[in-house]
């Protein structure tokens, strides 16, 4: 069955993320984005999921790695504040540290994955919160983030 | 124990440093080849003794060939691309000499202040090559420098850490700095300022990272049997090792107890015959304050979790500093966090000092065995045990 990463070119994800370094091992993560779903690599031998995108599994060295979508659940395994960082769109250190967090996936112990967090406040952040991944829009093109889980995306 | 062949077979025979500084621009050649000829004439050594030349893979630092044409060397028969940090270039060199790839080998370090890491090295005009390095990515990231914070973040949270945890790291260090010449920042603060400093990345603030510096060390290496006859009293390598765990990235690390120090702590207790009730000398890496707690606990001093408080109860309240079992300083010549950010290499020509008794008012009565653990969680860390020859 075809999966919407498949409709995007190479030439597409390349010219919608020009900052990004992006090759033929991660291209179809960031094929993902652009349809605004998070594919992480699963072994189709063993089950097991790794991240970031590598050529072959590291728990049994099949190169049947396939970009899988994940739930997008998780808690908040690691948890900074940038009082002062890396310029992007839509990023304003001027009005308050800037959240970023690693988060533990649903999917598999171990399994994380970075990004910032919307729709939250400051004092209701932190290590442990259950949060859900949703997608914003940076410079024209879907960037991946996580909110709050509400009851409807709350872990099992 | 392990396999370790090698054991008490190599010596550092000469040191040399620029010493440190946040001032003057100078290049990473200028500064490589001062240290450099320092640390041959004080081995008493010349040019014509060298045949093996092994560098770090700082930026702008001159490759090994380019060195070596400048020292006028030739007859070079080792000289490696460079490598990473200061302890690869070291083991290195001390697998080149034991195999006979080359019989002295000079192994250097010059470190520099950044564009994108330091203010004053934005504004110099010389430096614009470097212009932006780190500074790049987005800001949802937890890779490099960062991953250290995030992993601070997790410390916390696991073991109900403060922050007064992680400052009194540095309050040790830059007390000790006061006694070092060659360090960038001299003099000491109280745990009232490390609380008081601007946060920079939560919940690490400016006093929780190394110092961006400008200065050079060098070393030279060479066989035990030459060593006896040279000028300065040998400093043997008893046992070098460097260990990173299977992470992918850093966000990926399995969890603090499974990381680079644990494989260097196994790997080096394994090759050496002298440990934690041996060592006179205690110089862990401190380029971020988590890093020096981690190697308290994984080398086994105390528990996990227990880093601060093993801090206090070994605190030396007249001179605001670590004195482990009232007796062994950390990082004596004030680490990345006072000395600046050598990269490791500080820690080991303090090291080389303290055993040679060259260490002035720094020095430790005595010492014979110094532990150097340089390097952090993910994919550079490292140890060394060295013993007075």
């Amino acid at each position: 069955m075809p999966t919407e990463t498949e409709e995007v070119s190479d030439a597409e994800v390349l010219a919608r993320y020009p900052t990004t370094t992006i090759d033929q091992d991660n291209k179809e993560f960031y094929k993902g984005w652009l349809g605004r779903r998070l594919l992480l690599n699963r072994c189709a031998a063993c089950g097991h999921w790794h991240h970031p995108p590598a050529p072959l599994c590291p728990q049994c060295w099949s190169r049947d790695v396939v970009p899988t979508e994940v739930s997008g659940r998780g808690t908040v395994h690691l948890l900074i504040r940038l009082h002062q960082g890396p310029p992007a769109p839509g990023v304003d250190y001027t009005k308050g540290p800037y959240p970023v967090v690693s988060v533990e996936l649903a999917e598999q112990s171990g399994l994380r994955f970075t990004s910032t967090v919307v729709n939250c406040p400051p004092e209701e952040l932190r290590i442990g919160l259950p949060v859900a991944l949703t997608w914003i829009d940076r410079a024209g093109a879907p960037f991946p983030v996580f909110e709050p889980a509400h009851d409807k995306t709350a872990q099992e | 124990m392990a396999r370790n062949p090698i054991k008490d077979q190599v010596a550092i025979v000469g040191v040399g440093s620029t010493g440190f500084t946040r001032h003057g621009g100078r290049t990473p050649a200028s500064l490589a080849t001062e240290a450099a000829t320092a640390a041959i004439l004080d081995a008493g050594l010349t040019a014509r003794d060298i045949d093996g030349v092994v560098s770090t893979g700082e930026p702008g630092a001159p490759p090994p060939q380019q060195l070596a044409a400048m020292l006028g060397l030739t007859d070079v028969t080792h000289y490696p691309r460079s490598t990473s940090v200061v302890m690869f270039a070291l083991i290195d060199a001390m697998n080149a000499v034991f195999s006979g790839s080359a019989d002295t080998v000079l192994v250097y370090n010059p470190v520099l202040r950044l564009p994108w890491n330091s203010r004053s090295a934005s504004q110099d005009p010389f430096r614009r090559h470097f212009s932006t390095g780190g500074a790049g990515g987005i800001p949802e990231s937890m890779s490099m420098a960062v991953a250290y914070t995030a992993w601070a973040s997790r410390y916390l949270y696991e073991y109900g850490g403060t922050r007064e945890d992680f400052g009194l790291v540095t309050v040790n260090a830059r007390s000790n700095g006061t006694r070092n010449p060659l360090a960038t920042l001299r003099g000491p603060i109280t745990m009232d300022d490390y609380l008081r400093a601007r946060m920079i990345r939560e919940p690490f603030c400016m006093l929780d990272m190394d110092i961006p510096t400008d200065g050079a060390d060098a070393f030279v290496v060479t066989t035990t049997e030459r060593a006896r006859d040279l000028a300065r009293p040998p400093v043997l390598i008893h046992a070098a090792t460097t260990g990173t765990a299977a992470c992918l990235a850093e966000d990926q690390l399995a969890d603090l107890a499974h990381h680079g120090q644990h494989v260097v702590a196994k790997s080096l207790q394994a090759k050496s015959d002298l440990w934690l009730s041996d060592v006179d000398v205690f110089l862990p890496y401190d380029g971020f304050t988590i890093i020096t707690l981690g190697w308290v606990e994984n080398l086994g001093w105390c528990g996990p979790g227990e880093a601060g408080g093993f801090l206090r109860q070994h605190w030396d309240e007249a001179t605001n500093r670590v004195l482990i079992n009232g007796c062994i300083p950390m990082n004596p010549h004030g680490g990345a966090l006072a000395e600046g950010a050598t990269r490791g290499s500080g820690y080991v020509r303090e090291a080389v000092q303290q055993l040679r008794g060259d260490a002035a008012d720094r020095q430790v009565a005595g010492a014979t065995t110094a532990l150097v653990t340089s390097g952090g969680f993910f994919f550079n860390s490292q140890g060394l045990v060295l013993r007075a020859g």
